[in-house]
Parts: structure tokens; C-alpha cells; sequence
């Protein structure tokens, strides 16, 4: 059975979706008994993965592979290593929680965790494809359930509802999207999402379709591709083909991730999102941008890589300084939340650039540590949303009153986010700064004051939404009482805090996954390779310090794969 | 070139689906007139069952590699062919099935109706093994003429008058052009079949030839500097003939382009690659972006559908083995998807009266099931995973990208994009905006039965494209070796009878 976990995982949800489509919606209980064992069928799988997954033995793991297109090359090749297997144990997580926040929808509830499910189900595909045509298969497939979660059961901005005459409704629906900040409707949110990320998914295909090209092979296969195709040094319009396939990937998954410029998608969809799509958008359908630049540029044109990362360095900043800003000044709490997702997502940027073990490692451990922080905090804004139906900071305030759980729920979800020392978020942030010092000093710096203004702005909301004077018109509010609506906070904070306290079995999968990949990198370790994966000795690999600047100079960069594959024999 | 007339008995096989389906047409009518009382559905049904053995014909000729040319290589029965046969037969029993509720808003000629259906059908499938320009010509006007007589059906309606006229005119006009490009190729290289023309010169007459054939075919397709007629036709036509419209006589139109380009005219190839290249990037942009501003669902239907040509063009423009494989599997993903988002329309039309964009307003509560069959039409046709359409559109760029065309894949990609706007603004009709009037739609048994094709066809494709691509690349063989003009001679033997 084992060996078939990631069917499981992945297959999970899609068989809840199908079989939701032959229930009624009459039968809620029945309809969310579904999803729930459909997500926990998942959940249990993916823990199971996690904890089955051999860090010494490292490269892929629990590997399948199906024949799809023999004309196109295509094979469903599943796999996970080091860095897919905790972002897939983060999805599975963050879909269940999700169906237990979602659990009060009464509209067409049927038709929300079949979208839910597919959306997820999507996500966890595109961490465990080892083919770049699936990869982009489910990358793709993502999006269109977004649209429908964010149109159906997503709700407008405040702003928006103020322009709202009754019967002037066309007339703010051509205007207001570009002039007036913040005050769009969940439908151009929706579109806007999607046109955005369809946008730069074509980007990232063309990269893809170049290299299935010039690689020649006939195939989509990412192991087959990393090791045999040569891209290097094909002028192209001035250039070089290996630079610009790294840019088309880069930037066409980097728009997802959210990448300063190309964020401006991501808090507008965040304001509309009902409150499991949120968890789902910013805990994992953002970190596929990283995780697919790891996966095709980092593997595929490893020595690109190196030579144009810099630039990831250098947006990383104005992410990170701009995001904080913006969340400061934001006064609607899912932009605040929003705003501190791609703000932090800069961090993430920040330890891949550096690209050595330590920072690396730290980047990927964000991505999970995020993800639950981020899930916690955009779950209790739509339970208070829920409650006061509103999310508008200066006209909320002293719930802590009425709902003493979740207040309690959101401090500890907001000192994940700063990154206290006891959640995992400290491990990862401490690794990117200490990993990323010796090589972007100055990027630190500014990285240091994003965690201060993280700070002023997470504790400007906190205080603004649950102490102070409260309103008497939210004096019917109510906390989360049942089991059913504290269930999602609780696993989301003891994974936290349970891999803050423990971390070394997250610390050793993650490195079995991200030592050889720097190491194809920046070539500073000898990397034994067999067959499917990668193997490495972990005792050479956790030696970076030794063996960091006199390789990785300009002499290294002239270094062929070929060289390289004939050292290997 | 001398015309033998020595048919013997085995040669008529060939042509026994044609054959069967002319006789077949015969019976439809003769029971009509002679049985006035028969409710009209019964015709309907009894039409498909003809339809029906006549694939089944296909089939079993398929299975036994049934293949050969009959009338001094005229007619070709090869497994493209075949293939094509089978998608116009497919299309032809799914749009019978849309029409029988409709049908009744024609207050005369309803059985008639069917058998201009099959008459139209059986030009087409003419046209599919159509391999020299006379056949051409001949299969074309046959199917055409059917055609003119079906989108005016409505005979009080004006737009369906109108729409009508505009496709005789020119499609008339477009009949000439054939004809002057025919008779110029025949006096540049005084051949006629496709593959005896390999070796002619390239001459300026020969060109405009060429050019005038493909501005023929072009009208039939609604590539974009021919597409005139597609809007105002589509829209005023009666739905389920815009069905048949939008994608029957686009296939075989397609069959004969595939013999032209990669038959006849295979030596020219850098030659017609810039020139096919402009149509397909002209017909995505220009369509993608004039449906943004349709109000009306037919005519969104009809510009996605000038767009998608564009893409199926790119396979063309590519200009191989694999690209003619491209074009085949977009065209089967096309036929679900398309087929499928019309009887919708159909059957909303049905229920509402109107076909504005607008009245799809709450679909999705009216009727759970539509709504969520247009959703994947929809997007099958955007070209979204795990659908049929991602597939065929994929494939459609591997192709191309293989060749180098990296400008139109470019476009190509960008059109995506574009396209999922307007497709989009449909599904925000459907699911996002609540409805006027919150009355249930229902939907008849034979209707249902065609979206339950539609989206079987559409999901199956989409999620297990193997057995379909090993169809159409066997269906292609005869395009193997693109790379000498003897490739592409078809045997003359007949494997028949031992």
C-alpha cells in the first residue's frame, strides 16, 4: 500500500469531487461528510508520506509512473522529494482545515467542496509531478476553480458596496476597477486573477515548449530532461537560449509566487476569496511558483540559474518592503493578511537566491511554516468576517470579549507569523537570514525590517480587531464553540508549534531535498548519481561553509554538462 | 488522364457507405410523404439508425484497413478519409438529435428538414475523399447546396432570411473562385488529381490558383479574411444548423486542405508556411478579440469558432506528419466540445426563447446540469486542463514548435489567454450572477443524450487522449514521409477480397 501513497493523496479528492456530483445538495451532512473523508483520506496519506519519506536515502521517493502519450512523450510521472513532500503534507493540511472553516456555507454547498476539492487536489498534483507537461497540467487546472470559489461564494469590498447605489450598478462596475484602490467586486477580482495567471502559465508554457525543443529528447520528463538535455550555449537573438527559457519559466511561474511586480492579483483575489479559498490561495497555490522554478529552472538549467538569480534578489526586496507597507496602511483585514502573504513570499525569494544549503533549506521550511500562519490568520478573519460581516479594521474592534478563542487563536497565529522563536516560522526565517548574510548582506537588512513591520502591522490589526471599545451592533457575535469550528485552528497551531519544538525530521527531509540540488548548482559537491534520484551523503552535504567561495567562481560557470556526466562515469 | 469505368463489384464497396446512405435518404423521404401522419420525430430516429449503420460501415472498414481510389483516383477511401467520415457522421447524428424539439418551431417542410440534413452530410462525406479538384468541386456544391436551403429555414423569421441570403451570396461567389482557381491550375500544370501535381512548376499562375482554391476553402472554414458570413449566419440560422454549420463543413474542408498543402502542393512548402501563418495568426486575434464584444450567444460561438480555425491553421502551418495528427485530434475535440456548448444553447433557447448572453443569467440555479455541461464546453474550448481542448491545443503547439514557428506559438498562447475572457464572462452569466426569473429549465431525453455525449467525450479525451491519438496517427500515415513527393502516392492496389 505504501508504495501507492501519492495515488492517494492526489486521487483522494478528485473521487470526492465525483462522487459529490451525484449527491443532493438537500443532504448537507451527507455532502460534507464527503469532503471531509475525502480530504482525510488525503491528510492521512500525506502524514503517512511525510513520516515514510527517507531523508538518508534522499532523491525521489514512492515514484509512479504511467505511460499517458506515447505521440507527445508525456508520462504521468509521480514523485516527491525533499521539498515536495512537505508542501504536500502543508495542501493536505490546509484542505482539511479548509472544509472544516467552510463548514457554515449554506449556498449550493455541494457545488463549494467540489470546487474546493478540485482546486486542492490540483495543487498537490503539480508538487509531486516529475513531468513538465503535467506539472503545467495541473498548474493550469488550479486556476478556473479560483475563479468560481472567489465569484460564487467570495464577497465584494467595503469600498465597493459604498459606491453601491441601487440601481447605478453598471456604471461603478466599468469604473471603479483602476482608479479606485480597494474597491473592486468579487467579480473582477475573479477575472482578474484568472487573466493574470493564465497570463503568465502561457508564459512559463512557452518556456517549457522551448526546452521540450531544443532538448530534443521527445519527452516531458523533468529526470530524463535534467540529465540529458543540453541547452547551453544556443545563440538566440543576442542572447542565449538558456537565458531566455530561464526567463519565460521564472517569471511565468513567479507571478503566482507572488512576485513584486507581478503581485497585484494576489490581495485583490484575497479580499474576494471566501475564507478556505484564502487559506488555499496564500498557503499553497502561491508557493507553486516556487516550487515550479525550483523544479523546472533549478533542475533543468541549473548553471542559468546561478548566473540570473541575482534578479530574484533583487524584486525580493521591493516585495518585501512593499508588501509590509501596503499591509500597514491596509484598513480591510483580509488585504492586511494579503499584503503580509506576498510580502513574505519575498523572504522565500530572498533564501533561493542565495542559493546555498542553509538559505535554501530555509525557503522551503517558510513555504510550510507560512502556510499553516497564513491559513490560521486568513481562517479567523473569515470567522469574524462571518460574525460582524465585515472586515473594515477601524469599525471592528474589542471582540476579544465576545470570542475569546479565537482572540487567543490569533495571537498565537500572529506571533507565527512575525516568526517567534517555539513556531517553525522562527526556524525558517532564522535559516534564510543567517543562510543568505554572506552573500546579499544588504538584502538582510531589508528582510530585518520587513519582520518589524510584519510586527506593527500584525499587532495593529490584532489590537484593532479584538481589544479596545467594541460596537453594540456586533454584540451578536459569537465564538467558535463546536469542535467542528475550533478543530481547523487547533491542528493548524499544533503543527506549528509541534515543528517549531521539533523540527529535526521537517530539517532532514527538506535538506535530503535541497543538498542535491545545490549542489547541481553551484557545483561545489560532488553529487553520486543513480538511476530515479539523487543520492548524496549527508555528511558531505551539511559541509557548505567549506566549500563555498573558490568553485563558484566564473571558472565554474564555463563547466558542460557533459564534462560533468563523463566525470560521473 | 483517361477515365476507366471498369467498376467491378469490389470497387463498389468502397463507395457502399455513400451508396447506403443515398438509399437510405430515399427511404427517409419516400416515408415521409407516403406516412403524412407519422409524428416527425419518428423520421429523426430513423434517420440516425441509417446514420448509425453507416458508421458502423466505417468502422468495420476501419478495423479490416479497408482502403483504395475509385475513378481514376478521384475518390479516395484511405484511413483520413475514413476518419473524416466518421466525424461528419458523428456530428450529423448529434445535431439530429439536438433538432428534434426545435424542429417544431418550423411551420413547414419538417420532415424534409431531416433529409436535407443527411443530403448535406453525404456531400460532405464526399468531400472527405474528394482527391482531385472536379471532386472538389463537385462534393463541395453538393454539400453547400443543403446548406442554403437549411440556414433559411425559419421562413418568417428575418434574420434567418438574411442570414441565409448572405451565405448564398457568398457562397456563390466563393463557388466562383473555386472554379477560376481550378481551371487556372489545370491550364498551368494540366493535372487534376493531387498527386500527380507534386512535380509542377511554381508559376505565378499556378500561385493564384492555389490562392483562389484556398479563399474557397477559407469561406468554408471562416478563416479571417473570408469569414464575412460566419457572424450574421451563425446567428440567424436555425441553432441546430448553426450546430451542423460550425462544425461539419469545417472538417471536411479541412480533409481537402490537408490533401492540398501536404499532397499537392508539398513541394512549396516554404512557399504557403509565411502565407498560412498570417491567416491563423489574423483569424485568432482578429476573432478572439471581436468576441469579447459579442452580446449574443450564438455569434460568441460563432467568432470562438473563427478563432479556434486559427488554431487548427497553426497545425497546418506546420506542415507534417505530426501537425495532420494535431489537426485531427483538435478537430474530434472540437466536435465534443462545440456540438455540446450548441445544444445548450439549444436547449436554453428552448426554454427562454432568446439566446442573448444575458438570459444565461443564473444558469446555474435554473439548471445545475446545463450550466455545468457549458461550463466545460466552455472551457474545454479555452483550452483549459484536464478538457479535450488542452489537449488538442498542446499538441497543435508541439507540432508547430517542433517546425520552429515560434511567432505563432507565441500568439497562438497569447489568444489563450484572451479567449478565456470571453468564455469566462459566459460562466460568470451562469454561475455568479443570480437569476431574473428562478423557474427550473428542463431538458428532453435526446438532448440530454447529446451533452452526456458532448461531455463524455469531452473528459475521456481530455484524461485518456492515448487511444485518440493512436487513431489519428494511424488515421495519417499516408503523410509519414513529408519528405518526397512519391510518399505521398496512395497504393492503387486494392487490398479487397484477399
Amino acid at each position: 500500500m505504501g508504495e501507492y501513497a501519492l495515488l492517494y493523496i492526489l486521487f483522494a479528492p478528485f473521487a470526492g469531487a465525483l462522487a459529490l456530483i451525484f449527491v443532493s445538495n438537500r443532504q448537507p451532512l451527507l455532502v460534507r461528510s464527503i469532503a471531509v473523508s475525502a480530504a482525510g483520506v488525503s491528510l492521512l496519506a500525506s502524514l503517512y508520506l511525510f513520516y515514510a519519506y527517507d531523508p538518508v536515502k534522499g532523491g525521489f521517493q514512492f515514484v509512479q509512473k504511467v505511460e499517458w502519450s506515447r505521440q507527445l512523450g508525456i508520462s504521468l510521472h509521480l514523485g516527491v522529494d525533499g521539498i515536495g513532500t512537505p508542501l504536500v503534507l502543508a495542501s493536505a493540511i490546509l484542505l482539511f482545515a479548509g472544509i472544516f472553516v467552510s463548514w457554515h456555507i449554506k449556498d449550493r454547498t455541494k457545488e463549494f467542496y467540489i470546487w474546493l476539492l478540485i482546486l486542492a487536489a490540483a495543487t498537490i498534483g503539480v508538487f509531486m509531478s516529475l513531468d513538465l507537461f503535467f506539472l503545467y497540467f495541473f498548474y493550469e487546472m488550479s486556476v478556473i476553480p479560483m475563479y468560481l470559489l472567489l465569484g460564487m461564494w467570495g464577497s465584494h469590498t467595503k469600498k465597493y458596496l459604498e459606491m453601491t447605489d441601487p440601481e447605478g450598478l453598471k456604471r461603478r462596475d466599468s469604473v471603479g476597477f483602476i482608479l479606485n484602490f480597494g474597491s473592486n467586486s468579487k467579480e473582477y477580482a475573479a477575472m482578474k486573477l484568472v487573466l493574470f495567471l493564465s497570463a503568465f502559465a502561457v508564459v512559463a508554457l512557452m518556456g517549457i515548449l522551448l526546452i521540450y525543443k531544443y532538448a530534443g529528447l521527445n519527452t516531458f520528463d523533468i529526470l530524463v530532461l535534467r540529465e540529458q538535455a543540453n541547452l547551453m550555449n544556443i545563440p538566440v537573438l543576442g542572447t542565449t537560449l538558456d537565458k531566455i527559457i530561464w526567463v519565460l519559466v521564472f517569471f511565468g511561474f513567479a507571478s503566482i509566487a507572488p512576485l513584486w511586480p507581478l503581485h497585484s492579483w494576489s490581495p485583490v483575489g484575497h479580499a474576494a476569496a471566501p475564507a478556505a479559498t484564502s487559506m488555499l490561495h496564500a498557503g499553497v497555490l502561491m508557493k507553486l511558483g516556487h516550487f515550479s522554478i525550483m523544479r523546472v529552472a533549478f533542475e533543468i538549467l541549473p548553471e542559468t540559474t546561478r548566473e540570473l538569480m541575482p534578479i530574484a534578489a533583487v524584486l525580493c526586496m521591493f516585495s518585501i518592503i512593499y508588501g509590509g507597507f501596503v499591509a500597514f496602511y491596509a484598513k480591510d483585514t483580509k488585504y492586511v493578511i494579503g499584503y503580509s502573504s506576498s510580502s513574505h513570499m519575498g523572504y522565500v525569494f530572498l533564501g533561493m537566491a542565495a542559493l546555498n544549503y542553509i538559505s535554501l533549506s530555509g525557503a522551503v521550511i517558510y513555504m510550510f511554516a507560512h502556510a499553516m500562519a497564513t491559513g490560521m490568520l486568513f481562517a479567523m478573519a473569515g470567522w469574524v468576517y462571518d460574525q460582524t460581516h465585515s472586515r473594515d479594521i477601524p469599525s471592528l474592534g474589542g471582540l476579544s470579549n465576545k470570542m475569546p478563542f479565537i482572540s487567543a487563536c490569533f495571537v498565537v497565529a500572529c506571533m507565527a507569523s512575525i516568526g517567534m522563536p517555539g513556531t517553525v516560522n522562527f526556524i525558517a526565517e532564522i535559516m534564510i537570514i543567517i543562510g543568505s548574510w554572506n552573500k546579499y548582506p544588504l538584502q538582510v537588512i531589508v528582510a530585518m525590517l520587513g519582520i518589524v513591520l510584519t510586527l506593527a502591522y500584525l499587532f495593529k490589526m490584532m489590537r484593532g480587531l479584538f481589544y479596545g471599545p467594541m460596537s453594540q451592533k456586533y454584540s451578536h457575535a459569537h465564538d467558535a464553540i463546536s469542535t467542528v469550528d475550533r478543530l481547523p485552528l487547533l491542528v493548524m497551531i499544533s503543527i506549528s508549534i509541534g515543528f517549531g519544538i521539533f523540527p529535526m525530521h521537517l530539517y532532514d527531509v527538506v535538506r535530503s531535498g535541497v543538498d542535491p540540488l545545490v549542489a547541481r548548482i553551484t557545483r561545489v559537491v560532488p553529487v553520486a548519481e543513480t538511476g530515479e534520484g539523487v543520492e548524496m551523503r549527508r555528511s558531505q552535504a551539511t559541509t557548505p561553509e567549506n566549500s563555498s567561495a573558490p568553485l563558484a567562481s566564473h571558472k565554474s560557470i564555463s563547466y558542460t554538462p557533459q564534462v560533468s556526466r563523463e566525470g560521473r562515469e | 488522364m483517361t477515365f476507366s469505368l471498369n467498376m467491378t463489384f469490389s470497387d463498389l464497396l468502397l463507395l457502399l457507405p455513400e451508396i447506403f446512405l443515398t438509399c437510405w435518404l430515399c427511404v427517409v423521404l419516400i416515408v415521409d410523404f407516403s406516412l403524412p401522419r407519422l409524428p416527425k420525430e419518428r423520421l429523426a430516429y430513423l434517420s440516425v439508425a441509417g446514420l448509425v449503420a453507416t458508421l458502423g460501415c466505417l468502422g468495420w472498414f476501419d478495423v479490416n484497413h479497408i482502403s483504395g481510389t475509385l475513378f481514376g483516383n478521384m475518390f479516395v477511401l484511405d484511413r483520413m478519409a475514413i476518419f473524416f467520415k466518421v466525424i461528419i457522421l458523428g456530428s450529423t447524428i448529434l445535431v439530429i438529435l439536438a433538432s428534434i424539439e426545435y424542429v417544431n418551431r418550423f411551420t413547414l417542410f419538417r420532415g424534409e428538414y431531416y433529409c436535407l440534413v443527411v443530403m448535406a452530410a453525404l456531400g460532405m462525406m464526399f468531400m472527405a475523399s474528394a482527391n482531385d479538384l472536379l471532386s472538389v468541386f463537385v462534393s463541395l456544391e453538393f454539400a453547400t447546396l443543403g446548406f442554403y436551403v437549411l440556414v433559411s429555414y425559419l421562413r418568417d423569421d428575418l434574420a434567418s432570411n438574411e442570414g441565409g441570403l448572405k451565405f448564398f451570396i457568398l457562397g456563390v461567389f466563393a463557388a466562383g473562385l473555386l472554379a477560376y482557381g481550378i481551371s487556372l491550375v489545370y491550364g498551368e500544370t494540366g493535372k487534376l488529381v493531387f498527386s500527380d501535381m507534386t512535380s509542377a512548376q511554381a508559376t505565378p499562375g499556378l500561385i493564384i490558383g492555389f490562392l483562389l482554391i484556398f479563399a474557397s476553402l477559407g469561406f468554408k472554414i471562416g478563416a479571417v479574411p473570408f469569414h464575412a458570413w460566419i457572424p450574421d449566419t451563425y446567428h440567424g440560422a436555425p441553432t441546430p444548423v448553426t450546430t451542423f454549420l460550425s462544425i461539419a463543413p469545417k472538417a471536411a474542408a479541412f480533409a481537402i486542405l490537408l490533401r492540398i498543402f501536404l499532397v499537392a502542393l508539398v513541394t512549396f512548402k516554404p512557399l504557403w508556411v509565411s502565407f498560412l501563418v498570417a491567416v491563423s495568426i489574423l483569424s485568432m486575434t482578429y476573432a478572439n478579440i471581436v468576441a469579447i464584444a459579442q452580446r449574443n450567444i450564438k455569434r460568441l460561438l460563432a467568432y470562438s469558432g473563427i478563432a479556434q480555425v486559427g488554431n487548427v491553421l497553426i497545425g497546418l502551418a506546420a506542415g507534417t506528419k505530426m501537425g495532420s495528427d494535431a489537426i485531427l485530434f483538435y478537430i474530434l475535440a472540437y466536435l465534443f466540445a462545440n456540438i455540446g456548448a450548441f445544444a445548450v444553447v439549444i436547449a436554453v433557447s428552448q426554454a427562454i426563447g432568446r439566446d442573448e448572453i444575458e438570459d444565461y443569467r443564473g444558469l446555474n440555479r435554473r439548471s445545475p446540469f446545463l450550466a455545468f455541461a457549458m461550463l466545460l464546453f466552455l472551457l474545454s474550448l479555452a483550452g483549459v486542463p484536464p478538457l479535450a481542448g488542452f489537449i488538442g491545443k498542446l499538441y497543435i503547439f508541439v507540432a508547430a514548435i517542433k517546425e520552429g514557428l515560434y511567432t505563432l506559438i507565441a500568439v497562438g498562447l497569447i489568444n489563450i489567454v484572451i479567449s478565456m475572457y470571453y468564455y469566462l464572462i459566459v460562466v460568470k452569466q451562469m454561475y455568479i450572477n443570480e437569476p431574473m426569473d428562478p423557474s427550473p429549465i428542463g431538458v428532453s431525453g435526446p438532448m440530454k443524450a447529446v451533452i452526456y455525449v458532448g461531455l463524455a467525450g469531452t473528459l475521456v479525451i481530455g484524461i485518456y487522449p492515448q487511444p485518440f491519438t493512436d487513431w489519428v496517427v494511424s488515421a495519417t500515415l499516408m503523410f509519414s514521409n513529408l519528405i518526397g513527393p512519391s510518399a505521398t502516392m496512395i497504393p492503387p492496389s486494392l487490398p479487397l477480397g484477399g
